[in-house]
């Protein structure tokens, strides 16, 4: 069974770019504009991987991160999470810290513009951890 | 004695309130007639006993020990009162002490006359006194009220000899005293021994007013003159710090408007690059089917601008980032060596394809230090990349030398240089040195010298390299202490 991937990011672009990506190597995706419509669809899709933009309109990212750590949302505490955005990664890396209480994993972070080889790793990497945790 | 005392204590207190010139000079001369005063009556003791016991001058010495404790009790108030001008602001206290100076010289007058009485009236030899009294006056007193003093003391001076002339003459007055055994006891009818002391006295008297009046008057002025002076420099003074300090808030608050500007634009630049960029790698790795090799290539050149643009406004980016000091919040304990290890591992790649040996020279034990990681390693990340550009052929050389108060890093090569004449502008935005084609922002070194500067460290270039004598030496420093600013 293919996995799922859920791209949570308010240009587009990206997501139509992101989504071409990952269909062609097989990965089921889903997609989201913001952080309201993200959390909506986790619930409906119950994806293997979020992808997830910090920069969004209604909810960002970093209120999306927070959110999945109530237990409330304890079904996807093992899903992965990949960070793809244009913050740079020293200016974010604080703020998560700080609004989440978590640090940082470097496999979870991806600045904008990130290649597809690179894209497509790091998804890689990250289901295949799920898979073994 | 309690006056020497009162006067350290007077002293002590002088700093409370503010510091006029003027009205400490009155405050010291309150504390002098005070004393004076104390000496007067101590005076008027020693003469009474000595004349009545040793002398055997017969005069009702009761009368002077009453005087005594009369102008002793005066003393007192004034004491007080003198106490009471410290907290008065400096106007105030200047016209208080002339008040009570006045009252107490005119009770002074009246203890003077009634001793002069009953210690011989014009037989005392005391009289001529009453001059030092004068000068007292002068200092504090406004000249008229002190010419109007002089006059009156002559004026009762002659009462006093004029009514015990008279008594003695035509049988009413005042009933004359006479110091038996000291003087002759018809003195007092004798004319032109009247009129030669009176005459004596009184020039003296209105010749002291003068001088005192005189000279306490300059001295007054150029008090004033000071005070006024130092007045003046103070507002002038601070009117002029009170200007630059809103010119500086001013400037202060358009440049961070305008850093603020810098960093929205930079960044809603980057959005649409970023999905430009996603779809040219899209097409370039073969996800929307097969492309020419004419249009890969044109793809790459393109993928390549936008990664220009896109270093471009990174660097934009960081430069507000910098000097809004976010730089501080992301500063730590951190290994130099690691860093520098982080910031050459891509690096060794280029180094190696240009044929160039990247040499690292550490101290065997390198301190932590306080400071950003990631913008150090960006700083040390340029230095070489630029000496990897700028080098045809030779060797890098990245050297740490630790020193008492600043670790000294050296990225040393044996390229191209930098002209004379480019040297002291390399460190500026978007300069870039005239024998180097453009490849770059022109914003790495200045942005360099920024997080350098924001670690309170110094960043400096030498070309050709003085050891060598040839190539290049970009060197910058790192205090071993950073102050924490937030503490």
């Amino acid at each position: 069974m293919p996995h799922k991937i859920l791209v949570v990011d308010d240009d587009p672009d990206i997501l139509e770019a992101i989504s071409m990506i990952l269909e062609s190597q097989g990965y089921k995706v889903a997609t989201a504009r913001d952080g309201v419509e993200g959390l909506a669809n986790l619930k409906a899709e119950k994806p293997d991987l979020l992808v997830l933009d910090l920069m969004m309109p209604k909810m960002d990212g970093f209120a999306v991160c927070k959110e999945l750590q109530d237990p409330r949302w304890a079904k996807y505490k093992d899903m992965p999470i990949l960070i793809l955005t244009s913050v740079r990664e020293e200016a974010s890396r604080r703020r998560y810290e700080l609004e989440t209480g978590l640090e940082l994993d470097v496999d979870d972070y991806v600045e904008k513009p990130v290649s597809p080889d690179t894209l497509l790793e790091r998804v890689g990497r990250l289901i295949k951890r799920k898979g073994s945790g | 004695m309690k006056t020497s005392g009162k006067g350290k204590a007077f002293l002590a207190e002088e700093g409370e309130m503010e510091h006029n010139p003027e009205k400490a000079a009155f405050r010291m001369w309150l504390r002098v007639f005070v004393t004076i005063r104390w000496i007067t009556i101590l005076g008027i003791l020693a003469a009474t006993l000595v004349a009545s016991r040793l002398f055997h001058i017969g005069f009702p010495t009761t009368a002077a020990y009453a005087v005594c404790v009369f102008v002793t009790l005066c003393n007192l108030a004034l004491l007080y009162q003198a106490r009471r001008l410290r907290k008065m602001p400096t106007s105030q206290a200047i016209h208080q002490a002339r008040v009570w100076g006045t009252v107490h010289l005119l009770l002074d007058l009246l203890a003077f006359i009634v001793l002069l009485h009953f210690t011989g009236g014009i037989e005392n030899p005391f009289v001529f006194y009453f001059v030092l009294h004068i000068i007292g006056a002068s200092v504090i007193l406004h000249y008229r009220v002190v010419y109007m003093l002089a006059t009156a003391k002559i004026v009762a001076v002659m009462l006093l000899v004029g009514l015990e002339y008279a008594w003695g003459k035509y049988g009413w007055g005042i009933p004359h005293i006479n110091l038996v055994g000291f003087a002759s006891p018809t003195l007092y009818q004798q004319e032109s021994y009247i009129l030669v002391v009176l005459i004596v006295l009184g020039s003296a008297l209105f010749a002291a007013t003068y001088m005192a009046t005189s000279v306490a008057g300059e001295l007054r002025k150029s008090q004033r003159a000071v005070v006024s002076l130092s007045q003046r420099l103070l507002k002038k003074r601070t009117g002029e710090l009170e200007q630059a300090s809103v010119e500086i808030a001013k400037l202060e608050e358009e440049k961070n408007r305008f850093l603020r500007f810098l960093g929205i634009a930079a960044h809603d630049l980057k959005a649409p690059l970023t999905a430009i960029q996603g779809f040219l790698w899209i097409m370039l790795g073969g996800y929307s089917g097969d492309i020419t090799d004419k249009q890969r290539n044109m793809l790459e050149r393109s993928t390549f601008r936008i990664k220009e643009l896109m270093n471009l406004i990174s660097d934009l980016l960081d430069i507000p980032r910098i000097e809004t000091g976010q730089i501080v919040e992301e500063m730590k304990q951190v290994s130099l060596g690691q860093v520098i290890r982080a910031s050459i591992g891509d690096l060794r790649e280029t180094a190696k394809q240009k044929k160039l040996k990247l040499e690292l020279e550490l101290p065997p034990a390198l301190p932590k230090i306080y400071g950003s990681a990631p913008r150090l390693q960006q700083v040390i990340t340029n230095l070489v990349s630029n000496a990897i550009n700028y080098t045809p052929e030779g060797s890098i050389t990245i050297r740490v030398k630790a020193g008492d108060d600043e670790i000294q890093v050296e990225v040393v090569d044996t390229g191209i240089g930098v002209p004379a004449e480019d040297l002291p502008r390399l460190f500026e935005d978007f300069f870039r040195a005239g024998n180097v084609e453009t490849k770059g922002t022109g914003l790495g070194l200045s942005i360099s010298r920024r997080i350098v500067e924001a670690h309170g460290g110094r960043i400096w270039v030498e070309s050709p390299c003085p050891e060598t004598g040839k190539g290049s030496r970009f060197a910058f420093t790192l205090p071993r202490k950073i102050e924490n600013k937030r503490r």
